[in-house]
């Protein structure tokens, strides 16, 4: 079964076209990563799946379980269970971390006809997920990212995935400036969220996180299109030959 | 009565209209400063200062009433009513009328009411003060000496209860006068709204050596206000002015000030947060003056604003003026909308637009409510905040 199905996906960031008919699909249960060399398209194939403001989709559409979500709203798409790890997520200062993520949680828990979870009965939750996520415990209680290391903003996101648990993950560099318990960490919480319904798509530069997280098939983006997909054996090519080696498939 | 009125009027014309002796100090530093102000004055450039003087109001009858006890000290439509036990509070000539204010209505207030409010804020204490308004079309003028003892610390919350004060024209203000090596925090929250009134409050604020006051305004809410601060430091004294300001539909309300340093290490800290819906004009018009005298002090002033709406204006003019070289000064101003990728942010995780914008004003507001030492007024006035502002918002 196919969650996400991007077809011939034609986007631009201002006047300038990135994606040039771009084609995906992300099957059910499966890890999908993406890589490619910089400035290829890759975060903003991302933001485009969540509705970010500064992309705007020309041609193609994104199917999320057989329906069209390019004209949702931001926040309906993550209530339907879309999840994008950003790959600098942006600090908000006098914003509650713990305050901030109660809110997100209900907001889905209310649209899928859920209780709302009061302020204790959330504490419990999230605590659980702290610790296994190596997260200080007064990292909740201090302003959403404000003056959070690189990687503790990760581990943040991947507790903002944990405690939402969505449909779709989309995770933009989320191994970049980890150290290695970091990276082992983050690792074993996505691995956690495997449970042959949630499709994964990985964004990355390196193949140490997809040592942890076993991928399924790996996608090459070159300049706003996928240009090769294939298993986990092509990641030794590319980083052996680089992304010259790679032809244009499509 | 009609300020109007008393337009191009001589001292003696005035005094007599007013049946006041032409000696009166106040009533002649007002004409001295060219009587009535007009849109061209220093003061009142940014308010709609002339539709106010033009109105046709009730004067009203400020004759002593019998106190009654009670928690809070009470004034309504200018006379005492209320005061808690071993307060004093009792009527007097104000014998300390600054000399050199910027707001020619403060001499007006003072000449139309000749025997002031005053409050002995006496020993470490809390004082609430509630001014309560239930005259409308009328106006409600009265001026209130507040002074304490040296090394002493006190706190008073201010706020302001209004019924029927449609079309209301309120002047009042403090000659605050604060003691050598004492501390003097006043907290004012002002949320009347809806009640179509206009405020001016015009003070003077003396603080003697070593001493420190710290003035806190949540100015909330419709309507408008303005409030106008002179401070005087001595040497060593300190001023913490923090002033928040919500306002929504066509309000217009903020602050004019003048903090001037007139003792050698004095120092001044002033910040304004201001957020701005509808129609409304926020004021920051805010000077620090550093005399001769004063040399090294500190002065920091900082204004920041943000715009919720295209119709929204913020008037913000921090200002300088500096006489000396050992000082360290410092003064900004940003004016802004709310951040385009902390919404998307907050938005991504599921909380609708709207809530997502509720939640970065409140934040934007919060960083200055936090400042609040006693925690159960931090929540009042969080509280109330979430109540004027989810009424507009909703
Ligand atoms: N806000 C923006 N304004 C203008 N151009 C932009 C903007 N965001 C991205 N771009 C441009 O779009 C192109 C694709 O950027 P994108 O961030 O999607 O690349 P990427 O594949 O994620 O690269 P990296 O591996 O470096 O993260 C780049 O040329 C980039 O400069
Ligand atoms: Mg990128």
């Amino acid at each position: 079964m196919i969650t996400l199905d991007i077809q011939n996906l034609e986007a631009k960031i201002g006047e300038k076209q990135i994606l040039k008919g771009l084609n995906l699909q992300l099957e059910e249960g499966k890890v999908h990563a993406i890589m490619g060399p910089n400035g290829a398209g890759k975060s903003t194939l991302s933001k485009a799946i969540v509705g970010h403001y500064d992309v705007s989709i020309v041609g193609g559409d994104i199917l999320f379980k057989g329906k069209s979500i390019k004209d949702m709203e931001p926040e309906e798409r993550a209530k339907e269970g879309i999840f994008l790890s950003f790959q600098n997520p942006v600090e908000v200062p006098g914003v509650n971390n713990a305050y901030f993520l109660r809110t997100a949680l209900n907001a889905k828990r209310v649209h899928e006809g859920k209780e709302e979870l009061n302020a204790a009965e959330f504490l419990r939750l999230m605590k659980s997920h702290l610790s296994e996520l190596g997260m200080k415990p007064d990292m909740i209680s201090r302003s959403l990212n404000e003056g959070f290391s690189g990687g503790e903003k990760k581990r943040n996101e991947i507790l903002q995935m944990l405690i939402l648990e969505p449909d779709v993950i989309i995770l933009d560099e989320i191994d970049s400036g980890l150290d290695i318990d970091a990276l082992r960490a983050v690792s074993e919480g996505i691995n956690k969220m495997k449970d042959g319904k949630r499709s994964f798509l990985v964004i990355t530069h390196y193949s140490r996180i997809l040592d942890y997280i076993e991928p399924d098939y790996i996608h090459v983006l070159k300049d706003g299109k996928i240009v090769k997909t294939a298993g986990a054996e092509l990641v030794a090519q590319l980083e052996e030959e680089g992304y010259d080696s790679i032809a244009n498939e499509q | 009565m009609r300020l109007n009125s008393f337009k191009n009027k001589s001292l003696e014309e005035l005094a007599t209209l007013l049946a006041i002796s032409p000696q009166n100090r106040p009533l002649k530093k007002f004409i001295e400063m060219g009587g009535l102000p007009s849109k061209k004055s220093e003061a009142y450039r940014y308010f709609d200062i002339e539709s106010l003087l033009d109105g046709e109001y009730e004067s009203l009858d400020y004759t002593p009433k019998v106190v009654n006890e009670g928690e809070e000290i009470v004034i309504e439509n200018g006379v005492i009513t209320t005061a808690p036990q071993g307060v004093r509070v009792y009527y007097e000539p104000c014998e300390q009328i600054d000399d050199d204010h910027f707001d020619p209505l403060y001499y007006l207030s003072h000449a139309l009411y000749p025997r002031t409010i005053k409050i002995e804020v006496d020993g470490d204490r809390e004082l609430k003060i509630v001014h309560r308004f239930t005259k409308s079309y009328a106006i409600i003028n009265y001026r209130i000496v507040l002074f304490n003892q040296a090394n002493r610390h006190s706190t008073i919350y201010e706020s302001f209860e209004g019924k029927l004060v449609q079309n209301s024209f309120i002047m009042y203000g403090y000659d605050m006068h604060i003691a050598p090596d004492s501390s003097f925090r006043v907290v004012k929250l002002q949320t009347l709204q809806n009640q179509n009134y206009s405020m001016l409050a015009s003070h003077k604020i003396n603080v003697e050596k070593n001493g420190s006051c710290i003035f806190k305004s949540f100015d909330l809410g419709g309507d408008n206000a303005l409030q106008l601060i002179k401070v005087e430091l001595e040497e060593y004294a300190h001023i913490d002015a923090q002033h928040l300001l919500y306002l929504n539909d066509d309000s217009k309300r903020g602050t004019v000030s003048q903090i001037i340093h007139k003792g050698q290490h004095s120092t001044s800290n002033q910040e304004a947060k201001n957020i701005l819906d509808g129609a409304s004009r926020g004021i920051f018009d805010a000077l620090i003056k550093v005399e001769h005298s004063a040399k090294y002090t500190k002065a920091i002033q900082n204004s920041k604003a943000i715009l919720l709406h295209e119709k929204a204006y913020m008037v913000s003019k921090p200002q300088l003026e500096i006489y000396i070289d050992e000082l360290e000064a410092s003064h900004g101003s940003t004016t802004g909308q709310l951040d385009p990728q902390q919404l998307f942010y907050l938005q991504s995780r599921g909380i609708s637009a709207i809530e997502a914008r509720k939640m970065l004003v409140i934040a934007f507001a919060n960083t200055m409510i936090e400042t609040i030492r006693d925690s159960r007024h931090q929540e009042l006035i969080r509280n109330e905040f979430d109540k004027v502002f989810y009424s507009k918002e909703d």
